[in-house]
């Protein structure tokens, strides 16, 4: 078995299929090994697929960490359960794929507002790279919507409003939106307004909305990519071994990575391989645990932890969610989609930043009947029309940004998982302020539920969890503040890279993967020795002032 | 609880042991009665149920060729469906599979005809209403009829013209503008 590549990747999902087919394509006898260590669960499959139809059955979930694997302690309960799958592919076998931008005011979350941190590099240093992002994950959005700047249109259409998106498309139209005390000009108003949701499409879709299990392959699945890969008889040094963990990287000295040790979970053998350069693309809750994990007499605590940053300034995204109910829906309708097609960036801007963003969105689910279980219980026609016609729910729901904390860390707990993998500890607790903050956020949402007409009949923020867990191996601008430089090499090593949700110093108010793929097409370029296309923080620009041209739509493209 | 001896045979909740048997042709006519009494008892298709036939043959051969295999369940469910003939008419018989089988649908299946509600009944609802069955509702108060329901195959490749019942705007504040 070969033992020696260029690059060895720890981790299959999609920061893994980005950069092996970003280095495989630039050059296609790249010697690339991806050690996996969840199994490999077919995609695709009609009876899998049936299965979920007829029984709601999906066939990843047995890879979903067990509460008594993944747990939390702190003032407020982390979701570390039931959450990420491991399995080649990662999580995407079974994410949203929502595809949005962050926002040029994330990378300058400190400067900002005295809290959190700053990103080593600007939105303009990533914009290239999104296009890029967006191109290879087919992100369907609206190009008339331009809340953030950016040089090339979505490559695909955006998916309509449905119906039901109607009413409370309305109710934005009359609301403003408040900047509450906290906020950047407290008391001032502007329109809410309505945007469709960008999605990862990736290949066109047949509109059935089983997209937790896509039979036929619409939505990005890293899975995809990885097996187009290898099935590619260019790339004739590129290998993926699935029921691989990885738990320990070695170093020959401080700067010099050698090589990952990983155990074959079917020989319960283990096995050493070199890799050239080594990266860690294992997810933002493996790679603290595997650094750590890596101690020897050049890093006595784990690589890269010198300053005891590993692990720490967890961020997530809390889920706010208002759900009113209307006494009748006379036009029998239900969220005809899986996914949502409504959202507002109308909180997600520089002004909200010091008290919390918010990226709001209609429930994804409602209003909805689920016709076949009422038939299933015994509901006559005429029973289930009472119903369907009847009272109507609707859910408006937001993320909630959050800001990395010292002492919020998540750490390895003694034990490991069915796949050899090191079980896991959330720390995570929130301020009085920040609770606040949450508490206010809500408010606002209420007050769109109550426009709509209808009487509120719960109002919660949900808690924070590993969906969108990142920070836990930031990046920043020296081994004091961060654990890796400005293209995600951990500090003092040679050749050891961190491609993940962990190196994000902020979260934003929405979903990462797409800046988490255009990092990923960054590091490409940064491998095969091309400049980056841009660098606006080592060049020195003016970068404030130039979001500002972008923000106030002096300038809303990037030339 | 229906049905006679039958019926009520008492049998471990797993799924019935199937190996080496295959349906007949016979055997899949029985249990497209069930598909189609669904479609009738519901008012629930906008044509017949034949325009589902061939996703409903598609899902039986999925679940009969593949494991775990459903051949053993789906037999059973013909011994069940015949007493019930029997006892009541064919008509009767469904009336009282659907709406009075007293079969607990979230408890384990212990009973033939239990075993017959959850793993054929209740699935094959689903699949019915996911073939199509939704496309029934939206039109009662003169609105638009459903197109799309989690589930649904819809057959053709989404393009610019929405498979859903879309939101059409008129006064809808579009350009979404940066404030
Ligand atoms: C329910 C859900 C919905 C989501 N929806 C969205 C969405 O709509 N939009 C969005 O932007 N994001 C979404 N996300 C987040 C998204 O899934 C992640 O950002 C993305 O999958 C991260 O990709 P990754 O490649 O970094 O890691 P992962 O997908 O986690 O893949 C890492 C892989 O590494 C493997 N691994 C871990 N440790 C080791 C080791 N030591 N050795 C070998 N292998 C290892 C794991 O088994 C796993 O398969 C969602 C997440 C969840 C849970
Ligand atoms: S809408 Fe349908 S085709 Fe598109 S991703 Fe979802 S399940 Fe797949």
């Amino acid at each position: 078995m070969k033992n020696q590549f260029d690059y060895v990747i720890v981790g299959g999902g999609v920061a893994a299929a980005t950069l092996a087919k970003g280095l495989l394509e630039h050059k296609h006898d790249t010697a690339i090994l991806i050690l996996e260590a969840g199994p490999e669960i077919i995609a695709k499959d009609r009876r899998f697929w049936w299965d979920y139809i007829t029984r709601g059955e999906r066939p990843y979930t047995f890879t979903y960490d067990q509460k008594f694997e993944a747990d939390s302690t702190g003032n407020i309960d982390y979701q570390t359960d039931g959450v990420r799958v491991k399995a080649y592919g990662g999580s995407t076998m079974h994410w949203g794929a929502w595809s949005l931008r962050f926002r040029p005011e994330d990378f300058n979350l400190f400067t900002n507002t005295g809290e959190g941190a700053d990103w080593p590099i600007n939105y303009e240093d990533l914009e290239t790279y999104y296009n890029d992002a967006e191109s290879f994950l087919s992100v369907c959005g609206d190009d008339r919507a331009n809340w953030v700047p950016r040089s090339k249109p979505y490559p695909a259409l955006p998916f309509e409003w449905t119906a039901a998106d109607g009413e409370m498309i309305k109710a934005w139209e009359q609301l403003d939106v408040v900047y509450q005390d906290g906020d950047i000009n407290p008391g001032v108003t502007k329109k809410i307004k309505s945007g469709k949701m960008p999605i990862a499409r990736y290949r066109k879709c047949m509109t059935t909305g089983t997209c937790k299990y896509c039979p036929i392959g619409g939505r990005f699945n890293a899975q995809y990519v990885l097996d187009d890969l290898k099935n590619d008889s260019r790339f004739i040094n590129f290998e993926i071994r699935i029921n691989a963990p990885v738990h320990q990287v070695n170093t020959s000295s401080k700067s010099k990575i050698e090589s990952v040790t990983y155990t074959d979970n079917l020989s319960g053998k283990q096995h050493t391989v070199i890799g050239n350069t080594v990266i860690l693309a294992s997810g933002a809750y493996n790679v603290p645990k595997l650094l750590r994990a890596s101690k020897n007499e050049f890093w006595k605590d784990g690589i890269g932890n010198d300053y005891d940053l590993v692990g720490r300034f967890v961020v997530s995204h809390s889920m706010l969610n208002v759900v009113g109910k209307a006494p009748s829906n006379p036009n029998g309708w239900f969220q005809e989609y899986d996914f949502p097609t409504l959202m507002s960036h109308s909180y997600n801007t520089k002004e909200h930043q010091k008290k919390g963003k918010i990226f709001m969105f209609k429930n994804r689910t409602t209003p909805n009947v689920d016709i076949a279980q009422l038939m299933i219980d015994g509901k006559t026609r005429e029973e289930i029309d009472a119903m369907v016609y009847g009272e109507m729910t609707v859910n408006i729901q937001a993320f909630l940004e959050e800001k990395g904390k010292f002492n919020n860390r998540l750490e390895a707990k003694p034990g490991k998982d069915r796949f050899g993998l090191p079980q896991t500890t959330v720390h995570f607790s929130r301020t009085e302020q920040e609770m606040k903050n949450a508490n206010d956020r809500l408010k606002l949402l209420e007050q769109i539920i109550e426009k709509m007409g209808l009487e509120i009949t719960s109002s919660r923020i949900d808690k924070p969890g590993g969906h969108h867990t990142t920070g836990t191996a930031r990046m920043g601008t020296s081994p004091e503040n961060s654990v890796t430089d400005k293209f995600m090499k951990v500090h003092h090593t040679d050749n050891l890279y961190v491609c993940s949700n962990a190196t994000f110093p902020t979260g934003s108010a929405v979903n990462p993967t797409l800046t988490l793929t255009a990092m990923a097409f960054r590091l490409v370029d940064h491998f095969i020795n091309k400049q980056p296309k841009i660098n606006s923080k080592t060049k020195n620009v003016n970068k404030r002032d130039t979001i500002q041209k972008f923000l106030s739509g002096e300038s809303h493209k990037i030339k | 609880m229906i049905g006679g001896p039958v019926c009520n045979e008492n049998l471990s909740a797993g799924l019935i042991f199937a190996e080496g048997q295959h349906l007949t042709y016979q055997n899949k006519e029985a249990l497209w009665d069930i598909f189609e009494a669904i479609g009738k008892n519901w008012s629930n298709t906008i044509y017949d149920s034949n325009n589902q036939r061939s996703s409903w043959y598609e899902m039986i051969k999925a679940k009969t060729e593949n494991a775990p295999n459903y051949s053993g369940e789906y037999v059973n469910a013909i011994y069940v469906l015949n007493e019930l003939y029997d006892l009541y008419g064919k008509e009767e018989a469904f009336k009282k599979l659907f709406f009075e089988s007293g079969v607990d649908n979230s408890a384990p299946p212990t009973t033939r005809l239990a075993h017959c509600k959850i793993y054929v009944v209740n699935e094959f609802i689903r699949m019915q209403v996911t073939a199509g069955g939704f496309k029934s509702w939206g039109t009662k108060y003169g609105g638009e009829q459903a197109k799309n329901y989690h589930g649904f195959l819809g057959g053709t490749r989404y393009n610019r013209i929405p498979k859903v019942r879309a939101y059409d705007p008129d006064t809808t504040n579009l350009k979404n503008d940066q404030e």
